[in-house]
């Protein structure tokens, strides 16, 4: 069983690749455009999770 | 004879009809693109969503259907319904039943109603390129 960050990590992966192609033309726009993507899932997730950390899990 | 106001002249002609190119690039992800001439990004496209419902059922996530009283479940089996083929053919498998006690169940079901929503999402960018509203 993959591990829950792997699996974010794949499926923001998955998102960043669907629309940088489906949103953008050419190469380098694909490029920049997957990475912001990529980069505001996978850092988003990881600081929305931080945040939520002080909460106690009942 | 006026033209319909729906299709520009400039439209990437198929070889269908729009409305049976919409059905077939639902049923299939990415076929609407390769009939339209867009190899590349049909593959990338087919290849997404096919990780991602593959990645949905193998974490035993969850193929919705309606649920009398509860008005989300319609939501997510549009979304499941989204998947064309792949849903019907996973559904004859017996696949996608969704174990709830799973560890991956709910991971499962956002891979699974992802992969549906971006394959929704395609058949509208195949209808843009079809009518001419995209020429990429």
């Amino acid at each position: 069983m993959l591990d829950h960050l792997t699996l974010m990590v794949l499926h923001a992966l998955l998102i960043a690749v669907f629309f940088s192609f489906l949103w953008k033309q050419g190469r380098g726009e694909r490029w920049i455009y997957f990475l912001k993507v990529f980069g505001a899932l996978v850092v988003g997730a990881i600081a929305l999770g931080w945040l939520m950390y002080p909460f106690p899990h009942r | 004879m006026p033209e319909s106001p729906t299709v520009r002249p400039n439209a990437n002609r198929s070889p269908l009809p729009v409305g049976a190119l919409l059905v077939l690039a639902w049923l299939l992800p990415g076929l609407g693109h390769v009939l339209l001439g867009r190899r590349l990004r049909a593959v990338v496209f087919a290849a997404v969503i096919l990780i991602g419902f593959v990645m949905g059922v193998v974490l035993d996530g969850e193929l919705m259907l309606p649920h009398a009283g509860d008005p989300l479940s319609y939501l997510a089996a549009f979304a499941s319904l989204g998947n064309g083929a792949l849903f019907f053919i996973a559904k004859y498998l017996g696949l996608g039943q969704g174990v709830v006690t799973a560890p991956g169940y709910e991971f499962g079901n956002t891979f699974l109603l992802t992969a549906g929503m971006m394959n929704l999402l395609l058949v509208l960018d195949t209808h843009d390129i079809a009518v001419g509203k995209k020429d990429w």
